[in-house]
């Protein structure tokens, strides 16, 4: 029905207490790791009596309990945990069963609180702003949370976010570190590279300024695509912490789902959100990089309303034209054009010797011919399972391999595969068919 | 013709000006061009005026959260975080009068004479508040522990002054969080918690198990 992510009132678990200093906080991370330590001996003494035992309820119970921890320090940590569920390609099931959680869970700002911040920005206090404003959030999100409110009869969204967030992000960020490098086994100086990347998108998204300006710039620019609504930002009542627009009516995916809508309802949602990223990937270079559910609304009309333009990845043309131009077969039909591109991405690095080049070659090749895979034809049916089932498995297999223990590849995949599995995600959810020549990316032959 | 605001505006301009108290109440007379009667008339030492400027940032947070529309729908938790926020917001335009008088008073575990007038005010907004969360069931009353509810509050705010004095963050917000964050762990211990469960479970035994026969009570 409404903004945000979800009723508060069906929170997993209240938060009563969050973890404040760095001291506690860090405390936290520890008493996590011993548990996680505990779930290994856990399992590996059940594997003594049970050999047959796969890694799937180890990973369960790791997950539940870095779940645990991350939701109870909230903010950055929060993000990082969302953002790593976004990565399903990236980790097992089971980890990104449990972080998906934490895309709905934020314990609510003090009443009072609400009205200090608006002081402080405006001087007057929310009543005095707006004709109605309802102290009590029905809803939140990682670094805010939404209020409904009205002003000249128009209905209204605002948007506040916790105080502090952007001062926690970079301690928070370390404290995360131990557990990615973890989860995905990267060596410190190779995961710093993608950490600075993460850090600089979160800092961005704390700036709420910065947030209307792109709202409106990227509202304006999509405005001629089909079924794709934008609330009106207000930038007279935003400002560093709060920003106001529009309230849309519409209901989340889940929900809508369970209205059970007809095939062509879901198709014309998928054509939308396919047309709405692949527009701003093609055309525009930047993208709402942010494509988890409770960024979009389903309106009563069926359109798709998009609410946060928080993340927005921005690609340079040295990373546009090489990723982008592999999804054309026309250059894999080349095997030298697609190593030198493959080069330029770093995927395959100056010191690999002929056969690492060969086996690089192949591996992403697969992956990419996988992830291209939408492209090829002028339609695409997101609801057959095979095609998701190769792409985790794919994801499984390369985690499996020492070879992919390194990481590999420029900083800017991490947005940009968040974005289109992301989206691939959303619409396998839909069960949407979806015309994929709509926008199609812009190809270069020769590197 | 000297009133209570122009003396207390005069005295904080001269202190924060020298840096000190004038020497005596004849020479802050004459420089005010009053009378050494008119002065009497509202205050009876220069620390008198400090105390009161402390009391009036009370009164007036306190009128002022009493007339926001939300008032009557906050819980005692909201009304405690209401008046923190709001004294601290007003504090501000008085912060170099506030950091130069707190910083004169001795740390010690008697209330400062400064400090009276203001505790007194703080205190009776306390009790009001607590006795009506512990009667609309948002509080635990315990006994002995819940009439000393008001002092945990107290020791809080001196605890979140003397945190805004030192406080550095651009628009005051790491107060603010400091504010959120103590004042729903206070109210977190005076509500209802597994500590009084596991006492009234304690009770229930010794009165019912036989507990105490056995441990020879």
């Amino acid at each position: 029905m409404v903004h945000g992510l979800k009723n508060m009132s069906d929170q997993q678990k209240e938060q009563n207490s969050i973890p404040t200093t760095k001291v506690q906080r860090s405390a936290k991370f520890v008493s996590t790791g011993f548990k996680i330590g505990g779930n290994y001996i856990k399992h590996y003494s059940k594997k003594l009596f049970n050999p047959e035992l796969n890694n799937d309820e180890l990973n369960s119970d790791n997950a539940a309990d870095i779940y645990e921890s991350l939701s109870e320090l909230k903010g950055s940590a929060l993000k990082v945990a969302q953002m790593l569920s976004m990565d399903k390609n990236l980790l097992p099931k089971a980890y990104v069963d449990k972080f998906s959680l934490s895309q709905y869970n934020a314990p609510p700002l003090s009443g009072p609180l609400i009205v200090q911040t608006f002081r402080k920005l405006f001087g007057k206090t929310p009543e005095q702003i707006y004709d109605k404003f309802e102290l009590r959030s029905t809803n939140a999100a990682s670094i805010g949370q939404v209020h409904r409110a009205e002003l000249k009869g128009k209905k209204l969204a605002v948007k506040i976010q916790y105080p502090g967030v952007g001062d926690s992000i970079s301690s928070d960020l370390k404290l995360v570190k131990p557990f990615a490098f973890r989860l995905l086994g990267m060596s410190e100086k190779e995961l710093d590279i993608y950490m600075n990347e993460v850090e600089e998108r979160l800092l961005e998204e704390t700036d709420y300024d910065l947030e209307v300006r792109r709202s409106i710039e990227f509202s304006e620019a999509c405005a001629n695509l089909n079924n794709v609504v934008f609330p009106k930002y207000f930038p007279e009542l935003s400002g560093k912490r709060v920003i106001t627009m529009s309230w849309l009516e519409g209901v989340h995916l889940k929900e809508f789902l369970q209205t059970n809508p007809s095939q062509e309802l879901r198709n014309q949602i998928g054509q939308a959100l396919w047309d709405f990223y692949n527009f701003q990937q093609h055309e525009l270079r930047a993208v709402h990089a942010d494509p988890h559910p409770g960024n979009f609304l389903i309106t009563p009309e069926g359109k798709l309303g998009v609410i946060d333009f928080g993340c927005i990845k921005e690609m340079p043309d040295d990373f546009y034209y090489p990723f982008f131009s592999t999804t054309s077969s026309d250059l894999l039909e080349s095997k030298e054009e697609t190593i030198k591109a493959f080069r330029q991405l770093e995927m395959i690095l100056p010191k690999d010797n002929p056969q690492q080049v060969e086996f690089y070659y192949t591996m992403y090749k697969e992956m990419i011919g996988l992830f291209a895979k939408p492209y090829v034809k002028d339609t695409f049916d997101f609801s057959q399972s095979e095609f998701f089932d190769k792409l985790y498995a794919y994801g499984e297999k390369i985690a499996k391999m020492p070879e992919f223990k390194q990481a590999r590849g420029v900083k800017h995949f991490i947005y940009v595969n968040r974005t289109n599995f992301g989206l691939y995600n959303i619409l396998h959810e839909l069960k949407a068919e979806v015309k994929t020549d709509t926008y199609k990316p812009h190809v270069l032959l020769e590197y | 013709m000297a009133t209570k605001q122009s003396i207390q505006k005069a005295y904080i301009d001269y202190v924060l000006t020298e840096g000190e108290q004038p020497k005596s109440v004849y020479i802050f007379a004459k420089k005010n061009k009053m009378t050494e009667a008119e002065f009497y008339n509202f205050f009876g030492s220069f620390d008198a005026i400090e105390q009161s400027v402390w009391t009036d940032m009370a009164t007036t947070t306190l009128a002022e959260i009493k007339t926001q529309e939300v008032w009557p729908q906050y819980t005692s938790r909201e009304k405690a975080l209401s008046f923190f926020y709001s004294f601290f917001e007003h504090a501000k335009s008085h912060r170099s009068f506030a950091t130069y008088s707190a910083k004169k008073i001795n740390k010690g575990f008697s209330t400062p004479k400064v400090w009276e007038g203001l505790k007194a005010e703080f205190e009776a907004f306390s009790i009001v508040i607590l006795q009506d969360g512990i009667e609309s069931g948002e509080l635990t009353d315990r006994k002995f522990f819940a009439e000393r509810y008001k002092d945990a509050l107290w020791v809080q705010f001196v605890f979140t002054l003397n945190f805004w004095i030192n406080d550095m963050s651009s628009g005051f917000e790491k107060t603010d969080e400091a504010i959120e964050k103590g004042i729903n762990v206070t109210f977190d211990l005076f509500q209802r918690s597994p500590i009084d469960n596991l006492i009234d479970y304690g009770k229930f035994l010794a009165k019912n198990s036989g507990i105490k026969e056995k441990m020879g009570f």
